[in-house]
Order: C-alpha cells, then structure tokens, then sequence
C-alpha cells in the first residue's frame, strides 16, 4: 500500500509541476526575475521527485488501494499539495514567512480564499496567478484530475473519487471512472474559457481575467486587487462574475445531463430546485433590507445579487464590505455561510442537499405526528425511498457543526473576540473566506496568531474534503503508529 | 363433434373453468402433476382427467393435444404456463392458447412488447409471444372491475355491457317500490324505462316474462343506460352518493395497488382538464391504503406520493376513528385475504362508510356478501374464469358474465351471417325461459337498441343476452357453429 500511496502523491506533485509552468510562462514574459526563480525551482523539484519515485519502484506492481488507503491517499495528496502550492510564495519573497506561505497557500487548494496579503497589487503577476490557478486545481478536485488524466488502473479510482468530492451520494456519470473525471474537468475548463473570453470581451486585462476566471470557477475568492471584484469598477464584469460564481456552485453532473440530456431535463433535481429556490429568497431579503439605505437601485440590486452568490457558492469575492451592511442583511449572507452550495460543484458549506433532506424528514415527522400509523417515504429527484440517507445526513451536520464549535473555541482561546471567532471558524470551515466583524473582507488574515493559522489550515481541509477524510487520515496515522509500535515490541 | 379444450392445472379456477365448459358439452381434458388433485376432479367432473406433467409434449399428446381446438394453462407456476403454451406452440400452432400469468412484471412487459411487435409488423403476420394468444392476469381483472364499479358509484354488482348499457343487480326490499309488483305492472309505470334482464329468488332464478311478481327478498338484474343509474337507484328508493370523495383501500397487494394506480392515472388524465377549469370531471379522491404488512405499506407510499398510506391492522378500532376512516365515502377491501375483505367491508359499513367494494374468492360468495351488506363483491376466480370463457367461445363471443351463483350468463355476441337466427324476429326465436335478449346493435352502428318481439335480429350486428348457463346452443342460434 505504501508505493501506492507514494505513487498517487507523485503523480499530484508531477501534476501541480506541470499546472505551475504557466505561472512560469506569465513570469517569462512579465520578465518577473524572483517569480522565475521561485516557479522553476518548484516545478523542478517536483517533477523530478516524481521521476525518482517512478524510477526506483519501476518493478512494484502498484496494488489497489482498500477504502482506508483511499483515504490515506486523498487526506495526503492535499496535504502535499498544500506544501508543494507554498513553495512558490515562499521563494519568491512574496510570502517571507513559511507559516503564512502554507496557510496562503492551503486557503488557495481548499478554494478558501482568506488572504494574509495586505497588498496583492504589489505581487509579481505570475504569483497572483498561482494564487487563482490553486483555487481551480482545488475546486473540481486533483484526484479527479489525475484519474483523468493518468489511467490509476487497479487502484480504484472510484474510491479516491468519493473520498474527494462532495455530498451525501457519489455516483459514476458514465461507465469508466476515468471518462467520468474527463467529463467534469471538461466541462470545468469549458466554463472557464467561457468566464475568461466574456471578462476579455468587457475590456478586463488578459492577467486580471485569467485571475478572475480560475477564481470565480473553482469558488475560491483570491483576486489579483486589493478590493477584489469591485476594485475594477465594472457592472458587467460583476454580473458575469456572479452568474459564474452559481455556475461553479451547481453539481457538475447536472451539465453532463443538461448537455447530454439523458434524464428528461435537470429540473426534476430537487437539490438544484431547492439551491435556486435559496438564492432567489436570499437575494429578495437582502434587497428589501438594503434598499432604503438610499445607494441606487441598480447598485443596490447588483450588489445583493453579488453577495448572495459569492457567500452562498463560498467564493468570498466582494464589491462593497458588507460588515457595513444592516444586521438584517449580513444575518442571511451569514446562513448561506451554513447552507453552502451543491453537492458535486466547488461550492463549500454543508450543501443544499443536506438540509433539503433534512427539511423533508422534517416534514414527514410532522405528519407522522398526526397519522401515527402512516408510512411515508423521502423522494429526491422523484425517486421514493432514500430517507436511509437521512442518519448519513444527520452525523455529518452534526461533526460539521462540531468542528466550528472546536473552531470557534480556538479561535476565541487564542484571542479572537466572540464573533469573529464565530464567524471565521464557519468561513474556515466553509471555505467561504472573509468572516463578519473584524475579520470581514476588507480585512486580512495576517494579524492573527500563528497558531491559530496552523489550525485554520487544518479546518480548511477538513471542510473541502467534508472532515471524514481527514478525520480518517489522522486516525489511520495513530493505528499506523500503534502498529508499527507493536511491531518493535515484538 | 365438439370442441375439445385441454385445461393444465386442476386448481380451483381449473375445476371452475372445466365444470363451465363441460355443461357446454365440450370436451375437456384436465392435465395435472398432483394425484389428490385429479382424484378430486374425477370425482367431481365428467371428464377425462390426466395425471402427469404438464411440461412434457407426450402426456399432452396423449392428452390429445393434435385434436384439441384450444388449450388454457392455469398451474400455480406462471413460468411453467408460458412454457407449456410455447411448447405447445411449436407443433400446434393453430390451437388457441391462454395462459394465466399471475406475475404483474411478466404480463405488463409481454403485452407491452406484443403491442410493440404488432405495431412494427405491417403485414399482421405475427406470432404471439412465448405462443400465449390471451395472456390474463387474475389481478389485473378484477382491479378493472373494481375500478369500473367504483366509476359508477359501486351502487351493486354491475356489469357494463358496453355502449353505455349496463345490468344493476340490486335486492327487492320489502315494502319497498319494487315489491309484490309484476313486470307488466312496472312497464306501465311513467318513469320506468329500464329492463328486469333476470330475478333471483331464494332458491332459483328465471328469466322473467309479462307474468314475474317480484317479491321481498328477490334479487333482480335491471338493465339500464349508465346514465340512469342515479335515477333508476333513486326510484327503488337507493339513491346513489353524489361523489365518491374519499376511498379508503383496505390491502396493498397486487389488486389494491393497481386499482389505486387507475385512480391515480385517470386523475393524471384529467389533469388537463382540471386546469382549464372543468372541474366537475376531474378526479378529485382523497385516497387512503392501509395494510398491515410493513413492507407492503414502504412499496405503496414509494409508488404513490398523492395517497396516505397506513400500517395497521384494520380491526383497531382506535385506528379506524384515529385515521377518520369509518367517514370516508367509499371502502375497497383488496386485499389477498378474501375471507377478511368481506368482514372488514362489512365492518366498515356499520361504522358508517356509505358504499363498500370486497373482492371475494368465487362468486359463491355472492349470498354472503349480499347478508353482510356488503354493496359489490367482485369474485376473482369467476372474473378470470368468464373471461377465458369469453376467450373459448370464439370470435363471435365478445364477453360473457356469469350471474346468479352461475345460474345464468349475459352473453354478448356477433350475430353470424348464416346463423339460424339473422334476419328473424325474436319471438320466433324464443322459448320462453331460454333467454332473453336484452340488447341489440345493428351493423355499422354503435348505438345499442332494447329490443321488442318484433325486433329483427341484425345479421353481422351484436345482441346481449341473458341465456341459461351452459346453454350454448342457444348462442350458437346467433354466432353459427364456428370453431372456438
């Protein structure tokens, strides 16, 4: 299992090698001398560790990894992933700390976006580019990248897969795993391009929208300005952002049927009804509340649509600082902070999903309660009979809402005031970004301790890869121990 | 020479059918595996009565299967029927065969296919599925029955002859408008336009002429348009429920599932035109199915999300008041457990449910139901078994009904062209007590006519008759001698 789990990191580590060389490109041609340095040296590193690896277990047949080694595989990989995405910053003297280069660059991969630059203006281009690129690689996911890319026959796929991707329910769109990952990241990059050549079109800078697209697609929240979105002071672009921003918090698999149109159209998807239905409610409440502020109709309107979808898909983008907001509406934009987006899209949060089946055993309780005798069953998407998701559903909010809770705790331990502590642990979480209060997105995350960084950057990937992975990861790392030390006793 | 029919399964509804089709004078021959089987069916059957497998093509040729006009497959084993069918098939494909497929998936998917292959095949050659001309599946008669009763109200056992006519079976009450009349008297009446077709008495049942008293007690058949129901109900002092509002469905097995698909299915139908605002047809019944088996219960409320669906034993009183089931307008006992259908309906009815349906094991069970009362009782095995025998009787049969604990059956047939009867009146035809004929339809039109003793009987038209059971002459009068 060992030279397994050894090759899935090298293929990661090759891969995210091969994504850096076009930062690598950007800073050739910007003539950026610290970026070319930082950037060649990470890509070489990393391919050649790949080329060691495959060169010294040439003969090992790789073995399929059982469920625990998928985990180990997924847990790791980010973890190296997370490591290798700082090693840029840190050379090139962007980020001259090594805790912050890790937990930049953790908040890039897990599509966070919490920033501990006070000034992303002054950053060679190429690295703010990197920036945005880890947010796209950590959206859709490199496992399934490599899956489609490089046949893991024997290794079980699939298994990595589920580990990697969101939602109570993971299935194959198409027969072969590897066709499955091709499609999503197809799809993925087509939107991509799509975002990129609109952002093109309203006259934004080739570097700023590729920034900006990568961003919006995998619902990071990294931008190439100080005052993100809004420092471009461009509705169009804004409203393109926005329509991507819920593009990018759709389940992936839905296009693949929408373009395919296998099962008689999209809409019978109660998660997508219910996610629409969340962004339309959201986005009345926040402009009947913000309207009478007196900005303007169509600002005030552009800047709730914005919000809504930056918070609701965790993107963390911004226009305008909400904390300045009224109560009223900075309370919804901090729901959709616990709602999240749709299961299978790069959307964070617990995911519509979720509460849609909770929502609807609440609703068969009710009536429980008044027909003691009656049998009632859960439908999703038209099919009976799926309230055995119900206890799945009900365990992961509840280590979900553990984990902010343990957060939040710390946060506060380590001298966050009540709220901000709060708030940043579910943004954290989450992988929205920008907290409330203190911690809003005008701010940054650099004053806060270095310890408290450490442990954001774990909850971060706890939230991307829906805690059990990672909870798994760290138990198997303590059996792992157990073992190995019952090893040496005998 | 007659007809020779083989029957493979000498189960209940085996016996039934061979005793219907003896009385007809037709040959039969009754293969079955199980000797208790075939000793009691020589006992009670003048027929030859083979012991053996079915499935082999010896015992069926020795059977006689070579001369035999049709054959009917109705062992426990659906399998086992369609292949014997199939088996038969390949040597003799000229005979007629049926099988009885009980499994609802088999049926469903083997007529859906044969629709297919019969729409795809221009030329009509075509052979049938598995070699099963009829295919008939128990569940899926009586749920249409149900469902046909329930259309008009359940207001009696009714059979729909077609075109809009209909025979009501209802009780003579005493004192009651009906009671110590004679038909000529009734005929005078303004108001009466409708038909007796045959009476019940306690131990006997006529065909009545001018001359018939009613009296308390008697059970008659009154032929009626489906759209006098209300009125003729009204004048024998039973007026019918405005609407059926609310159905409560006692069994989700097969029966009761189906017959709540057709409820929901005809609502779906009309759903068009609920939204144009015709909302006076649309199906507006609030459905309740209880059943005491959980399992049951988890399929029914997975197959439909329009009705509520109970687990719990209808026998709990606290249940039937907790759930309001003893006001629901209308009670469907479906359930696989006949002997509980007819207690729970009959329960139901002294709670005050207004109209009860129970499916029963066999039309025995009539009198029953009727003491208990008990509005329709659909019997399975007597539904399956008139309809193979309406199968049996040829092209020209187009349905049959037995009635009167067997007594007698309303026959609805083609009039043949060289038949003894085209072309005469009917009282030339009639010996009194034979049959009655109730209806009459001209070739080419579709509008059925009551008949007098004058009337001329259509050649190539359609008559209904109500004839003495097993008189198969007396149809061979309009249908010609023809081959089943």
């Amino acid at each position: 299992m060992g030279v397994s789990l050894l090759r899935v990191f090298s293929y990661i580590l090759a891969l995210a090698g091969v994504a850096s060389s076009l930062p690598f490109a950007i800073a050739l041609i910007y003539n950026e001398q610290s970026a070319i340095w930082a950037f060649g040296v990470s890509m070489l590193s990393s391919i050649a560790f790949a080329l060691i690896i495959a060169f010294i277990y040439r003969k090992v047949e790789t073995k399929t990894l059982n469920i625990r080694g998928a985990f180990m595989a997924v847990g790791g990989s980010w973890i190296f992933l997370s490591l290798f995405g700082a090693l840029p910053l840190y050379f090139s003297g962007a980020v001259p700390s090594v805790t912050d280069a890790i937990f930049e660059s953790v908040s890039g991969i897990t599509t966070t976006g919490a920033t501990i630059i006070p000034d992303v203006e002054i950053l060679p281009r190429s690295i703010n580019v990197w920036r945005c690129e880890m947010h796209w690689l950590g959206g859709m996911g490199v496992i399934a990248l490599v899956v489609a890319l490089v046949p893991l026959l024997g290794m079980g796929g699939m298994k990595l897969i589920q580990a990697e991707t969101t939602g109570p329910e993971k299935g194959k769109l198409t027969a072969r795993i590897t066709n499955t990952a091709k499609v999503l990241w197809f799809i993925y990059l087509g939107f991509t391009l799509a975002q990129f050549s609109l952002l093109l079109l309203f006259d934004m800078e080739v570097v700023d929208a590729l920034c900006l697209a990568f961003s919006t697609l995998g619902t990071g929240g990294f931008s190439s300005r100080n005052a993100s979105v809004g420092a471009f002071m461009n509705p169009a672009v804004e409203w393109v952002t926005c329509a991507f921003m819920i593009l990018g918090s759709i389940n992936f698999a839905l296009y693949y049927r929408f373009f395919t149109a296998r099962v008689g159209g999209i809409w019978r998807d109660t998660e997508l009804r219910a996610f629409l239905l969340v962004v339309m409610v959201a986005f009345l409440c926040v402009t009947l509340v913000q309207l009478p502020t007196g900005e303007g109709v169509s600002k005030t309107l552009r800047d709730s649509a914005f919000h809504v979808s930056s918070i609701v898909s965790s993107t963390g983008f911004m226009t305008a600082d909400y904390t300045a907001w009224r109560p009223a509406a900075q309370i919804v934009l901090l729901i959709l902070v616990f709602i999240g987006g749709c299961s299978g899209s790069t959307a964070g949060g617990v995911k519509v999903i979720r509460w849609t089946i909770l929502f609807k055993q609440l609703v068969n309780e009710f009536h429980r309660l008044v027909h003691p005798h009656g049998v009632y069953t859960l439908r999703l998407n038209g099919q009976p009979g799926r309230e055995t998701l119900v206890p799945f559903v009900a365990s992961f909010i509840f280590i979900y809402l553990f984990s902010v809770a343990i957060t939040a705790f710390v946060g506060a331990l380590a001298g966050l005031p009540t709220f901000e502590a709060f708030t940043a642990s579910l943004s954290m979480i989450g992988n929205v970004g920008p907290a409330f209060g203190a911690l809003g997105p005008s701010a940054t995350y650099i004053g806060i301790p270095a310890g408290l960084k450490w442990w954001y950057c774990l909850a971060m990937l706890a939230g991307r890869l829906e805690i059990y992975t990672l909870l798994i990861l760290i138990g198997s790392m303590f059996s792992l121990r157990r073992a190995l030390g019952s090893q040496a006793a005998r | 020479m007659s007809k020779k029919v083989i029957v493979v399964g000498a189960g209940f509804t085996g016996l039934q059918l061979a005793r219907t089709l003896v009385a007809e004078g037709v040959h039969v021959v009754l293969v079955d595996r199980d000797p208790d089987k075939v000793q009691h069916a020589r006992n009670a059957l003048d027929c030859t009565v083979v012991e053996s497998d079915g499935n082999s093509p010896e015992t069926l040729s020795e059977a006689g299967i070579a001369s035999a006009d049709a054959l009917v497959t109705l062992t426990d084993d659906d399998e086992m029927n369609m292949i014997v069918c199939s088996l038969v098939d390949a040597d003799y494909p000229e005979v007629l065969k049926i099988a009885r497929v009980r499994n609802y998936a088999y049926y469903l998917k083997t007529t859906a296919t044969q629709r297919r292959h019969a729409d795809a095949m221009a030329n009509g050659e075509r052979r049938p599925l598995f070699g099963v001309d009829h295919m008939l599946n128990p569940d899926v008669e009586a749920a249409a029955s149900i469902c046909r009763a329930m259309s008009l109200g359940a207001v009696g056992n009714l059979i729909d002859l077609g075109g809009g006519f209909g025979i009501v079976s209802v009780d003579v009450y005493p004192e009651g408008p009906l009671d110590g009349l004679s038909i000529r008297e009734l005929a005078s009446k303004p108001e009466w336009k409708y038909l007796i077709s045959y009476v019940e008495t306690e131990d006997d049942a006529i065909l009545p002429d001018g001359n018939t008293v009613l009296k308390a007690g008697d059970r008659v058949g009154i032929l009626t348009s489906l759209e006098d129901i209300s009125t003729l109900m009204e004048f024998i002092g039973r007026p019918t429920e405005e609407k059926l509002g609310s159905v409560t469905i006692f069994g989700a097995d097969r029966v009761g599932k189906l017959v709540v698909d057709h409820q929901f299915s005809s609502r779906r139908a009309s759903a068009f035109a609920h939204a144009f605002g015709d909302s006076s047809k649309a199906n507006s019944r609030e459905i309740v199915i209880i059943d005491r088996d959980p399992v049951r219960c988890r399929e029914a409320a997975e197959c439909f999300s329009d009705a509520r669906v109970l687990c719990g034993d209808m026998t709990d009183a606290d249940l039937v008041r907790e759930e309001a089931l003893d006001s629901s307008d209308l009670m469907v006992a479906a359930s696989g457990n006949y002997e509980s259908n007819l207690v729970m309906a009959a329960y139901l009815k002294t709670r005050g449910v207004k109209r009860t349906i129970a499916l029963t094991a066999s039309g025995e069970f009539d009198d029953v139901a009727r003491k208990l009362g008990v509005d329709v009782a659909i019997p399975m095995r007597d539904t399956i078994v008139d309809c193979i025998v309406s199968h049996l009787r040829g092209r020209n049969v187009k349905s049959i009904h037995t009635v009167c604990n067997r007594l007698f059956e309303i026959v609805e047939c083609e009039v043949a062209l060289g038949s003894r009867a085209a072309g005469k009146p009917l009282e030339k035809l009639s010996e009194s007590g034979e049959f009655l004929a109730l209806l009459v339809q001209s070739k080419g039109s579709d509008e059925f006519t009551v008949p007098s003793g004058k009337t001329i009987v259509p050649a190539r038209g359609r008559v209904v008759l109500a004839v003495r059971a097993g008189s198969s002459r007396t149809i061979q009068l309009f249908t010609g001698r023809n081959r089943i």
